[in-house]
């Protein structure tokens, strides 16, 4: 099970969109991408997590350790059509307090253009 | 062996007195004889029978000298032959050329003193035969077959019986024995074409080889020409040349030193070849040998150089190590660095470097001839495995065409075997390695191992039932406990994210972390707090923690805990029969590393009745998949607690564990898991 991760962009937005399972090899692609300078530009990262179907502690961490960076950058990270799974996952570590995780695209945009 | 030697003596001592007893009889004879008008005294049978004892004692002690000699050492047999046998016939020259000189000399004729010496020459032919036979014996029967040693014993056999014509006085030049010796002589010539051992000499061996065959063929000529010239003489009263032994024997020595020296002389030209077959094959054995002897891959390029350059006398080489990528000359002969460069830069041009290539005229090719290379033949063989290029070899000839077919398949063949040794000394390099891993993750386990209590305090108000599984040799699972006071009982679970090494150090890290802060005895939420604070300092980027502590107090009969991002803690009530998780909130350790955490942990106290029970894990448990990939969940986790919620916490634990091996399937583990059962108890401690 690979993962497959593509951008798109929509004016000041970045639209992510997840596909597959975010385990340890998987969570490098990530990474490399949340670290490309290039997303530094963008001020609000939406995350559409509605083809992921497992995150890892990997995946979490990598997650985890972009947060502190985005805040200070002032960029939004939202994350939206996230799966029961998935979603409880976060819960479980407590990271639905500390990131947005929404119902759907049109909620995530709401939210980011606040 | 003192048989032999007891033999040996005999045979000698039996050998020289039945020489001088033939000597007397001779001299006897001859006196005889000179006192003419005395009845002329003739025994020709006690003479033959001498005769016969003498040879055959003089052969027995020569068959039983030469069996000591062994090895393949060939030119030391053909000097003891010469140096102790062939010389005899040089002696018998001197002995009769000084008789000759002394009787003319003094002029007169002595019959007695021709008779002696006569009979010395005898002597000396009859030692010069025997030790001739055995020696020719033992070469003949190099790598011999089983035909071929039947067919020596019954020559030596067939040979012996011819002494019976002696024995009996027949004549062996009558009519009915001749067509027999004839026989026995076509029987010598067909001995006589076994002559292995000629080939193993190589080109130094055989021209020293040639020297002594020619002295012992003289030597056999000598002798010959002695007794013939002697024979029918009247002033003789025996004549030896009667005895159709030596004959043979004289014929077959003869014969197989002449066939030695023809075969040594006309295969001298073509020992060379030999010689390299066989020191290639020599050079093979040493190349694929030498990962036994606990060779490097240097030597081994070494044995490569060496071997190649004397299989196609190449007149310029060398080779190149291909470290990172780049070339690194090794070994140089007869070609400097700056011609090296040139001959590279000039493949690189035409794209044919590190591969298999043969240019038998260089000057053809105007790049080549640019370079004004005194060489006119280049092959360059690469040391290349199915993935990995370890050098090249570059071997230079002076002349055009060096490089023929039958010399490119051994050089190849060199390389391939080369490249072969090289793998190998790899694979027994990284075998090595992995087994010094294994030693260390081995010692690593078992370190981790004892960082997990194994048994917990024994009391009669609770009972705790532990369970863990690391899906590599190392994990980032731990539990832990410290009793706190009397009544009072710290427990701990924990995950690190990741698995291995990295997950391993941390846990010993968080285990140290809790001993050293609950020794303060600090409220659960404050332990999380403090645990944050201090693995934010040392915990990389993307590794956090989930963690649980839960204070059990019996005295109180109640328990408070903080949940730090780990795993929801599953609870059976006794009292309203009910089975569900605690929803607590609380974030992992790690995650937030300032004092905004300290926000984020929130604390619980519940009191237990006897019957309780409280399952607490990892999420390797609830997150273990089947072959469908599906996830064993925590319904499944919470059914089967409300199943076995009656039984001894023991049963419990191994219930949920069949139970997810039945899911999972055997040998399914991907993730560490932990799972511990608590029971609290009814019983109270005696107060």
């Amino acid at each position: 099970m690979s993962m497959k991760i593509t951008n798109e962009i929509k004016d000041a937005t970045i639209i992510m969109t997840l596909d597959g399972e975010l385990d340890a090899s998987s969570s490098v692609v990530l990474d490399e991408e949340l670290s490309d300078p290039e997303i530094m530009k963008y001020h609000k990262i939406l995350v559409d997590c509605k083809n992921l179907h497992y995150i890892s502690s990997a995946g979490l961490g990598v997650f985890i350790s972009h947060l502190q960076r985005f805040e200070d950058a002032q960029i939004k990270l939202i994350f939206f059509n996230m799966q029961d799974k998935v979603r409880n996952v976060f819960e479980i570590l407590g990271l639905d307090l500390l990131m947005t995780i929404v119902g759907d695209y049109e909620e995530a945009t709401t939210i980011a253009n606040e | 062996m003192l048989y032999k030697t007891n033999a040996k003596s005999l045979s000698i001592l039996t050998a020289i007195i039945s020489w001088a007893l033939l000597l007397a009889s001779i001299l006897l004879s001859v006196e005889s004889t000179r006192q003419a008008g005395t009845v002329k005294l003739v025994l020709p049978y006690i003479d033959n029978l001498l005769i016969v004892v003498f040879i055959v004692a003089v052969f027995v002690s020569q068959r039983l000298s030469t069996e000591s000699l062994k090895g393949i050492d060939f030119i030391s047999y053909l000097w003891n032959l010469f140096s102790k046998a062939g010389v005899a016939a040089y002696l018998s020259v001197a002995l009769y050329l000084g008789y000759r000189l002394s009787t003319s000399y003094a002029n007169l004729s002595s019959p007695l003193l021709l008779h002696i010496v006569y009979h010395i020459n005898f002597g000396m032919l009859v030692l010069f035969l025997a030790k001739a036979f055995y020696i020719w014996r033992q070469l003949l029967l190099y790598h011999k077959s089983r035909f071929l040693q039947i067919a020596w014993d019954w020559f030596e056999l067939l040979l012996g019986a011819t002494l019976l014509l002696t024995l009996l006085n027949f004549n062996y030049t009558s009519f009915i024995f001749l067509p027999l010796l004839a026989l026995l002589g076509i029987y010598i010539l067909f001995l006589c074409t076994n002559l292995k051992w000629v080939a193993f000499l190589n080109f130094n061996n055989k021209s020293r080889s040639l020297i002594l065959l020619g002295a012992i063929l003289l030597s056999c000529y000598i002798f010959a020409r002695f007794f013939y010239q002697l024979s029918g003489s009247p002033e003789l009263v025996i004549d030896y040349t009667d005895v159709g032994f030596l004959l043979l024997a004289m014929l077959f020595v003869g014969t197989y030193t002449l066939a030695a020296f023809l075969v040594s002389l006309f295969s001298l030209p073509t020992s060379s070849v030999f010689e390299q077959k066989s020191e290639d094959l020599l050079n093979f054995q040493r190349l694929s040998q030498s990962i036994q002897q606990g060779q490097s891959e240097a030597q081994v390029y070494d044995m490569l150089f060496e071997s190649t350059i004397k299989a196609a006398d190449a007149s310029a080489a060398w080779f190149e190590v291909i470290r990172n990528s780049e070339p690194e000359v090794t070994h140089l002969l007869n070609i400097n660095n700056e011609q090296t460069d040139r001959i590279r830069h000039l493949l690189l041009a035409y794209n044919i470097h590190n591969i298999d290539y043969i240019n038998n005229n260089l000057d053809r090719n105007p790049g080549f001839r640019e370079l004004l290379l005194p060489w006119k033949s280049l092959i360059i063989l690469p040391i290349k495995s199915k993935k990995h290029l370890s050098g090249a070899l570059y071997l230079l000839k002076d002349i055009e065409q060096g490089f023929d077919r039958e010399t490119v398949n051994v050089l190849r063949t060199f390389t391939s075997q080369t490249i072969l040794t090289i793998e190998n000394l790899r694979l027994v390099t990284e075998s090595l390695q992995n087994e010094r891993y294994k030693e260390e993750l081995k010692i690593a386990t078992q370190v981790q191992e004892s960082l997990i209590p194994k048994t917990f305090p024994a009391d009669s108000w609770f009972e705790i039932s532990t369970h863990s599984a690391a899906a590599k040799e190392v994990g980032g699972d731990f539990y832990d406990f410290l009793q706190l006071s009397e009544s009072r009982i710290a427990i701990i679970i924990g995950d690190v994210s990741g698995k291995g090494i990295s997950a391993a150090f941390h846990m010993a890290q968080m285990k140290g972390i809790f001993h050293g802060l609950m020794q303060q005895d600090m409220a659960p939420s404050e332990f999380m707090k403090q645990a944050n604070s201090a693995l934010s300092r040392c915990l990389e980027k993307t590794s956090f923690i989930t963690s649980a502590l839960y204070i059990i107090d019996y005295r109180m009969k109640g328990f408070v805990f903080a949940r730090a991002g780990h795993c929801h803690t599953l609870y059976y009530n006794a009292m309203m029969d009910d089975v569900f998780y605690f929803q607590t909130e609380g974030l992992g350790l790690g995650i937030i590393r300032d004092k905004s955490y300290n926000n984020h942990v929130k604390e619980m106290y519940y009191d237990y009745n006897p019957g309780d029970v409280m399952v607490i894990y990892t999420d390797g448990i609830v997150e273990a998949r089947n072959a469908k990939n599906d996830e064993y969940g925590e319904d499944r986790l919470k059914y089967m607690l409300s199943q076995t919620y009656h039984l001894e916490a023991e049963d419990i634990k191994y219930a949920i564990i069949n139970d997810l091996q039945d899911f999972t399937g055997p040998d399914n583990l991907y993730d560490d898991q932990t799972l511990l059962v608590i029971k609290f108890k009814l019983t109270q401690p005696n107060e």
